[in-house]
Formats: C-alpha cells, structure tokens, sequence
C-alpha cells in the first residue's frame, strides 16, 4: 500500500502561509502611515505570476489573510508577466485597471509617464524606514520622480543574470574557478563541448534571454547610445570587438543548435536537459533543477556574468508594485502594498520565488546566506549596474530592448553571414529611427 | 345640411413605401451590430495606426509617421515577402493535398467514414499544441525528425530546422500545411458532393476520360468552394499568429517575420499606434483579395443565373 508522506507539499505550503499569516497577524495596524480601511470595501490586485507555483500562492493567500484582517475583500488575479502589457492596456482603455498591480520597471516607467499610476513616496519612506533603508541600486533604479514627479513604484524583488555552470563536467576539464572573461568563458565551453553536449547555451533569439548580449556589448565597451541618451552608437570599434567575439565563438560550435530561434525557455530546457554547461539565467532553472534534477542542481555553480574590457554589465530587472490612480480604495491599496513588504512574507515568498532582495534588512534572511541560488542574486543587487547602465535608461532604450537591436545584430552575423560592419549599420539605422521616435 | 368633413389626415403611405420601411427596420439591429462589431474595431484601429498611442495614453494625431517609420524599417520589407510566401505556399500545398483527399475519399473505399474523421484531427487539435508539438519535432537534438533521419542513417549530421534560414520558413510552412489542410478537404469534399452522379455517367457515355471528367464535371462543381476556402485559408494564413510565434518568433534574423509577429512586437514596446498600423498595412492586400473573390463568386452566380 501506498502511503503519503506527512509532509506533504501541500502541508508544507499550508504551514507556510499559515506561520505567514500569524506572523503578520496585527502587524496591519502597526504600519507607519496612516491609511483609512473601511471594512467592506474592495480590494482587486493583479500579482506577477512567476515560475514558482508556491511563490504566487504565498501572494495569493498573504492578500486574502490581510483583507480577511481588515474586513476588506480582496480578489487576486494572478497575471502572466508576458501578457501584463496587453491586460493593462485594454485595462486603461476600459477604465477597469485594478487597484494596485505587480510590473517590470519598463512597463512603470511608460505607465507613470502617463500618469497612471499613485504617488508612493509616503510608502515607500515607511517601508525604507522599517527595513533598514533600500538598496542603492535599487533605489536609484526606480525613481520615476523625474517622469512622475514622484515614486509610483515599490520595489519588491530584483531579477537578473546569473552565469549558471556545471562544475562536474568543468571540473574534469580543469576548470575549477568561473570564466572571469567572455573569452574565458568560451574557452572553458569549448574544452567541454561534446556533442549532443554544448558549452554555452547563450539564447540569440528574439527573447528576453536574447538579451543578455546587450550586456556582453556594453561589457566590451559598445554603447547603444551616447551620454544623451538620443543618438544611436552601436556602430563603433567596441562593438565590432564583441561581435568579433561573438562569431569567433559561433564558428568553434560551442552553441547548441537551435539557440537563434529559442523561447524563453529554450535555455532553461537546453540546461536542464544536460545539453549546455554554461548559460545564463535567472535563477529559474536553479530551482527546476533543486526538484526535478537533484544531481544537476548538486552541481551547477553560481558566479557573476564574465567581465569584458570595460568590466563585467550586470543589470538589475527590479520588479514593482504600484497603485492605479482611478482606484476607488486608494488608501487599502496602498496599505496593502506595505503589508506584503513585511519580513515574515517576504522571507517566505524570496524562499520559493526568484528574486533577490530590495531592502537592506532582507540581506539577513537565511536564504540570501545559505541558497546559493538567492545568494547570487544577493550579489547582483549588491554589485550589479543599473539598468541600461553604461546607457542612460530611457523609454528608447526599452523600445530598443523590446526590440531585441542587439540579439537581431548578432543573428544577421551568425545566420547570414553579414559582415560586421554591415549587421552594426543596419542596428545603427534601426536604433536611431527608434530613438527619433522620443524625441 | 350637412357638410361633408374634409379630411385633414396625411396621405397614406404606399404599400410599397411600407414594405421598404418594415423590411429596413428588420434590417437595422443587424446593421447596428455589424456597425458596433466589425465597424468600430476596424474603424478605430484605422484611426489609432495614424496616432502616437501608448499604452495608458490616448494619442495624438501623427499623421503618416508610423507607416514612414515602418516602411524605413528592413524587417517591414521581410514581413512583406515571408507573408507572401506563407500564404501563397501554404495554400497551394493544402489545395493539392485537401484535394487529393477529397477526391480519394469521396469514391468508395473501406473504412471511409473512420478515414475522414481521421483526417480532420488535424484541424480540431488546439493551434497552440499542434504547433508546439511541430516545435518539438523540429528540435535539432532529440527532436523527432532528426531522430529519424539519423537512426534510419538518411542524414546523420543534426540539423538545426527552425535556425537556419534556408529551412526556418519551410519548416513552418509544412506545419502550417499539416495544422490547415483538414479545412480544404471538408470544403472539398462537401463540394464534390453536391455534383450530381448523373453529370459523371453522362460524361463517361459521352467517352471522357477521368480528366477530362475533372475538367468539365468536377471542377466546375467544386471551382465556388475552392475559391471562397481560398479567400478563408489566405486570410486565416496571413493573420496566423501561433503558427510563426511559437516555432520561430519571427527568426532565425528576419526569415519568418510575418504581419502579426511584427504586431505583437509593436505591443510589446507598448505603442498601440505603431503596431496598429502594422495591422493596417495588411488591410489593402486582404481587401483586394476579398474584392477579387466577390467578384468572381458573383460572376459565378450570374453565369448560374
């Protein structure tokens, strides 16, 4: 006879939200600034649905636990991020935008330049405050004061890459340390690549993970724009040194086939199928493979991406939330907000979600000092650069990004077979004509 | 004595003038529906494709510019020709197979009815599993086809289907043949029959061959259905989202960019008026098409008149 186990995830889960839940219990009527709730009133939040299943139930039930406190309704909608855009704007164009909502800083930064959203300067001092203060780079990263006058995004959680390696098959090969190069990087790769294994499983495809070579670019001096942030650079000595790099490491086979044309999960997979033993990532896979591959989670390692000439580009990808302006409950939404910045909560949901830590007193969490998941992306809040970074991030900048300029440059090296020079005049064309757009 | 009253009613209306009015009024809710469902989307999106609407915001007025930015940009041209070339290879390769099945099982043949049920899985299979399904198949390492090729030692060598430019858009076309074909060989065969037995015994008393049977029976029979799932596949084929999303999003480089791709890439950086004109850029090629096919049904009927 079969028996199940007394842990359960199930049970773990409960027990989770559960110690969530008495843990802030009370703690809504400790928070600094001085909401008015009005008990029977309502409440709509739209969380950012991620890879963890546990993490945006923890959301889920640390929302309810709070209305069901403060005698307010609440109704969760858990959204795919990919489709955040497209609900929020037949949201705005339907006047039924909720009252606070999860986003990219992206998606915050054109929304708050419209006006969309809520000054939070008051919640986010009173959770800077209870918290040991904000991280630098996170702070500086959010500042919508310039476009919004003032803060219309909280902060919850930081995102970024990772360089994921496996340490057996390097380790074999006399590898003992991290690339500290992209020229490392590849040579490590190529002394592993046995096909059908491959060394780097970099994405060259028009996904977010396509990307990462924005920052390989700037690493090695190329910019996308000049320090005013309206003409295009990349065409420039610096980027023709990275592309060069680039097809160098093209014609040694070191990239899984297929690479020009992956998903966003196409990296994830090639990783977690034992076909690449480099590649770059959030995080995500790290987790995969803690539950369904225990032997490759014992040996993947973290480290920083690979410096180049100019030292290593490491955006940070904050992740915000923010309060609609036509909501009804402005003040619950807002007191809710500070609610899910709670320690007990957070330290939960950073354990099952992949996001490194906004505020200085989350550094604490046993997560950022024993997962070496989450410890790494301690790292990145830590040292990492600000977005766009050494470009000035502006709303070209994220058209250019959205765009994907830099992994279609590349593609036009690896797949056509263009010459350099050709592939940089065509993004420089291509990147001024989006940058015209704003001016 | 009396005088007779003079009638100050209005003149009656005519029953004709009756009859035009009552079968106006059963004729606007439907009007008012059309209007509201297919006239003020298309309407709008018309309007927005000439403002510089952002997500959040309303827009305003920027006259040609986004069209001007999109014919500057080279992937605008690849979208062009790769749409082009789905639709027109897509269709004539679905044409050639839906009816050579049709023909094949339209005559008697055992098992005909579970023959036909079974080639319609295709088409009642949710897009986004049969082309995901495709996409595993096309994986370079591990994937089905290449399975094949190498364990049957036809090529041994891994071939990256979806990256390369000279196999990227082949591949998707002979997914998006397999996904649509079903379609042509229902129509088809819903066509062939509606031709009377009659006009094949006559021909073949008549001594025609089975071309020429073809020619002047069952072409004529099935040349209205063929071209109204023509108008359909085309439209459907150049507004086909899934198929080139989720096997290629548009690459390797440019070599399946097609209409909607370049669309969703347009809501993607959040302006509304951009990708909407990508949209309306489509418009005078599909209404040309509609056009053309009206026509030639209507020319059709009256030749049945």
């Amino acid at each position: 006879m079969v028996t199940r186990g007394f842990w359960t995830r199930r049970s773990i889960l409960h027990a989770t939200v559960g110690a969530v839940a008495l843990g802030t219990k009370g703690l809504s009527g400790a928070v600094a600034a001085p909401y008015v709730l009005q008990k029977g009133s309502k409440v709509t939040y739209w969380g950012g649905l991620i890879f963890s299943d546990k993490a945006n139930k923890l959301l889920q039930e640390a929302v309810k636990t709070w209305g069901d406190q403060n005698g307010i309704t609440t109704e969760v909608v858990m959204i795919n991020q990919n489709e955040t855009v497209q609900k929020v704007s037949a949201a705005i164009a339907s006047n039924t935008m909720p009252d606070g909502l999860d986003m990219s800083l992206d998606l915050l930064m054109v929304l708050s330049k419209q006006g969309v959203f809520l000054p939070l300067d008051d919640v986010y001092e009173s959770i800077g405050k209870a918290n040991g203060g904000w991280f630098a780079p996170v702070a500086s990263a959010t500042d919508t004061s310039k476009v919004a006058g003032g803060r219309t995004g909280i902060p919850f959680g930081v995102s970024g890459n990772l360089l994921l390696r496996r340490t057996d098959l390097l380790k074999t090969a006399g590898f003992e340390k991290p690339p500290a190069t992209w020229q490392e990087l590849v040579q490590q790769a190529a002394a592993v690549t046995k096909p059908p294994l491959f060394g780097l499983g970099l994405a060259f495809s028009n996904v977010g993970d396509g990307n990462v070579q924005v920052s390989a670019l700037q690493s090695f001096g190329g910019r996308i724009a000049d320090d005013t942030g309206t003409k295009a650079a990349i065409k420039s000595n610096e980027t023709r040194e990275y592309l060069r790099w680039v097809k160098d490491a093209w014609d040694k086979k070191v990239f899984p086939p297929g690479n020009t044309t992956w998903d966003g999960a196409g990296d994830n997979q090639s990783y977690l199928a034992g076909q690449a033993a480099f590649i770059a990532n959030t995080g995500s896979v790290g987790i995969a493979a803690r539950t369904q591959d225990p032997e490759l989670y014992k040996d993947t390692a973290y480290s920083s991406l690979p410096a180049g000439p100019k030292g290593v580009v490491s955006p940070l990808q904050p992740q915000v939330r923010a309060v609609s302006k036509s909501s009804k409950n402005p003040d619950a939404a807002k007191a809710l907000i500070e609610h899910l910045a709670q320690p007990t909560f957070m330290n939960a949901y950073y354990d099952a979600a992949i996001y490194g830590p906004v505020l200085q007193d989350q550094a604490k969490f046993k997560g950022f000092t024993q997962d070496p998941i989450l410890s790494g992306l301690l790292d990145l809040v830590q040292k990492g650069t600000a977005p766009g970074y050494p470009d000035i991030y502006n709303t070209a900048y994220a058209d250019m990004w959205n765009n994907f300029v830099v992994p279609k440059m590349v593609q036009r090296v690896v797949v056509d077979n263009w010459d350099l020079d050709r592939a940089m005049d065509e993004a420089q064309t291509q990147t001024q004509a989006i940058y015209d757009k704003y001016k | 004595m009396r005088q007779r009253p003079t009638s100050t009613a209005e003149p009656r209306l005519s029953a004709e003038t009756q009859q035009n009015l009552f079968a106006y009024a059963l004729v606007v809710p439907v009007a008012l529906l059309l209007v509201g469902l297919v006239g003020y989307p298309l309407f709008y999106a018309v309007y927005v494709s000439f403002t510089n609407m952002v997500v959040g915001g309303g827009g305003d007025w920027i006259g040609l510019a986004n069209f001007q930015y999109l014919a500057g940009s080279p992937v605008f041209a690849s979208a062009i020709w790769n749409t082009v070339v789905l639709v027109v290879v897509s269709d004539a390769f679905k044409l050639a197979i839906g009816l050579g099945l049709a023909l094949l099982v339209n005559e008697r043949i055992p098992a005909r009815g579970l023959f036909r049920s079974f080639l319609m899985l295709p088409w009642a299979m949710p897009a986004f599993v049969a082309f995901l399904t495709w996409r595993v198949l096309y994986q370079p390492i591990g994937g089905g086809i290449n399975l094949i090729l190498t364990n049957t030692g036809l090529y041994p060598e891994i071939v990256d289907w979806l990256g390369q430019r000279s196999t990227a858009m082949p591949a998707v076309i002979v997914a998006s043949v397999w996904r649509g074909f079903p379609f042509w060989f229902i129509s088809i065969l819903a066509g062939l029959q509606n031709i009377p037995a009659e006009l094949y015994e006559a021909a073949r008393v008549d001594g025609a061959n089975a071309w020429q049977r073809f020619r002047a029976v069952t072409w004529p029979g099935i040349k209205r259905v063929v071209i109204i799932t023509t108008l359909l596949s085309s439209i459907w084929t150049a507004n086909s989202f899934e198929s080139v999303w989720l096997l290629t999003q548009g690459g390797p480089s440019d070599a399946t960019m097609v209409f909607p791709v370049l669309a969703y890439f347009g809501m993607q950086t959040q302006r509304i008026g951009e990708a909407a004109a990508v949209s309306v850029a489509m418009l005078p090629a599909l209404l040309i098409l509609v056009f053309i096919t009206t026509s030639l049904m209507q020319g059709d009927e009256s030749e049945r008149d």
